[in-house]
């Protein structure tokens, strides 16, 4: 069983490597739930696939909706202040638009509930050394063009980089998980004053421990392990922020990152 | 010197006596089979069931202890004809056991045993969720069983030898019997000639063909999709005057559909069992049987 549980727990390090990087970034932008606008609209796009080409061009077709996701949210960031509504929208847009797709394809219900979280205990091995060699990669890229780039480069070089990310993610893991992933370390994480470099390895060290917990007791205690793993990460970013906090409260009431 | 041998003799002993006794260990999909393994192999070995009676077969959540039981099993027995694609395949994909894999002798797919019905002329997901290899719930039908038990027989008779002798006894016992019950059954189900059915699914062909009665609809406008409103009114345009016997629905939809139809039409609905736990009288493969003739008698 060891390597069953071996593989699901290598995934999840691949996923929490490059998605709590994006996760700082995203927290100090303020655009939170950009993963889950993002993440949604390749859900909605596997959801197109399968009902249009009978699940063929699973991939092209997500990214193809998660690349117009991140646009939409690249030109509302330029056109509102208020964004978070914005990608908040992107999302039940998303969210409603496959559940229709999906309504009229076979077994959808199934389709859905795997899209929003799957079982990463399925996840042969080999799709993740494959994801494992495309996020290294992507983070090489990132590494050096981030440092680089200027401006709407650097927008475009996040964004595209980010959606590609998603869509593999979301297509392997879910939604849901690749939301929690991204969110909890780093939000965690964004409270200590730390170093951007500090803030990465105390995420990924702090989400190795919660992937460690989350799928042996998926094991132990026979749990759907994607939503075991969501609901872990989301309980301990929410006990954390209770009880330690993480930035202080604007007069306005919305939450900043304690180092911008 | 001596009595270390002797020891380590006796050790070994022990330990072989063990694995001898060691029980067939068998992982099936759905009640049904695990009914008909018991009533050939009672107590000779140690058995697992992944699907619930009265859950959806062709959507089981594959939990993580499913893994664990397909890696120490030595026959693994499905129903087939694509009605567990949706979860046995990663399951036997991680549990990278070989004694079980697609092929091998501890796999048995029993679709192999009948002539399955409604072959679809093309496949797409389009035309919903068509099984390429025809209708798989052939277990609807008891004249389908003696097939059936047969494979599992043999099955088990190649997995465990020792005991082979014991279950060809076991399954000609099973298959006297059948033939009275059978027989009982047919009688049974004279009265349902040529009465016109509505199913939720497509899942009670194989008994609808059996007792001679025609299905007129079912309630998802293409297998696998949930029924839309603009369909169930269609349904009831076209039934109103057909003067039908019954909407059969399944004990894992929704229940408001059925009723809807139910009540417009003025004909009753009930839940017939699809297998072996569906509903709470069919305990095993004799009362299934009973039960589903009993919730389709007038």
């Amino acid at each position: 069983m060891i390597d069953v549980l071996f593989s699901a727990f290598l995934l999840s390090v691949v996923l929490l490597g490059i998605h709590s990087y994006y996760g700082l970034h995203i927290i100090e932008r303020g655009i939170i739930f950009t993963d889950l606008g993002i993440g949604q609209m390749a859900a909605f796009g596997a959801a197109i696939a399968i009902l249009v080409f009978d699940g063929k061009y699973m991939y092209a077709v997500s990214l193809v909706f998660s690349l117009l996701g991140a646009l939409l949210i690249a030109v509302s960031t330029k056109r509102t202040r208020h964004h978070e509504a914005f990608i908040g929208l992107l999302y039940a847009f998303g969210m409603s638009a496959a559940v229709i797709a999906l309504s009229r394809a076979p077994r959808g219900a199934e389709q859905m509930e795997h899209l929003i979280a799957a079982d990463i205990l399925f996840v042969p091995m080999h799709e993740v050394f494959k994801t494992a060699i495309l996020y290294s990669a992507i983070g090489m890229v990132l590494w050096f063009g981030m440092k680089r780039l200027r401006g709407t480069w650097k927008d475009v070089l996040f964004f595209s980089t980010f959606s590609l990310t998603v869509t593999s993610s979301v297509n392997l893991a879910g939604v849901l998980v690749v939301f929690s992933i991204l969110v909890a370390p780093a939000y965690i994480m964004s409270g200590t004053g730390l170093s951007f470099r500090g803030k990465l390895l105390g995420a990924w060290g702090l989400g190795m421990g919660l992937n460690l917990i989350a799928i042996t007791a998926s094991y132990f205690l026979d749990l759907p392990t994607g939503h075991t793993v969501v609901a872990l990460y989301a309980f301990s970013g929410m006990v954390f922020t209770l009880v330690r906090g993480t930035g202080k409260p604007r007069a306005g009431g919305t939450a900043e990152p304690a180092t911008s | 010197m001596k009595p270390i041998i002797i020891g380590i003799f006796a050790t070994l002993f022990v330990l072989l006596a063990g694995i001898a006794q060691a029980k067939t260990r068998i992982v099936v999909t759905y009640p049904y089979i695990e009914s008909l393994v018991k009533q050939i192999a009672p107590d000779q070995v140690d058995i697992t069931t992944l699907a619930k009676g009265d859950e959806d077969p062709h959507f089981v959540v594959p939990r993580p202890s499913f893994i664990g039981k397909l890696r120490k099993a030595d026959l693994l027995i499905i129903n087939g004809g694509s009605l567990e694609i949706g979860f046995v395949p990663p399951l036997i994909r991680q549990a990278n056991n070989p004694k079980i894999m697609p092929g091998a002798q501890g796999f048995i797919d029993l679709s192999q045993q009948i002539n399955l019905i409604d072959k679809p002329s093309k496949v797409s997901r389009a035309e919903g969720d068509i099984h390429p290899e025809g209708n798989p719930h052939f277990i609807l039908d008891w004249h389908n069983v003696p097939a059936l038990a047969r494979a599992i027989t043999e099955a088990l008779a190649r997995t465990d030898p020792s005991n082979a002798a014991t279950y060809r006894k076991n399954l000609a016992t099973l298959l006297a019997k059948w033939k009275d019950r059978s027989a009982a059954w047919d009688k049974k189900v004279l009265v349902l000639r040529g009465k016109k059915v509505i199913q939720y699914h497509r899942l009670f062909n194989y008994f609808v063909d059996r007792a001679g009665m025609q299905v007129v609809g079912e309630l998802e406008p293409k297998p696998g999709i949930p029924p839309t409103s603009r369909h169930l009114e269609e349904l009831i345009q076209a039934n109103a005057g057909g003067k039908v016997h019954m909407i059969a629905t399944d004990a894992y939809h929704e229940r408001k559909s059925p009723e809807g139809v139910a009540q417009k039409l003025k004909v009753p609905w009930r839940v017939w069992p699809h297998d072996v736990e569906a509903v709470p009288a069919a305990k095993d493969i004799f009362s299934f049987y009973d039960a589903l003739i009993a919730g389709s008698l007038p």
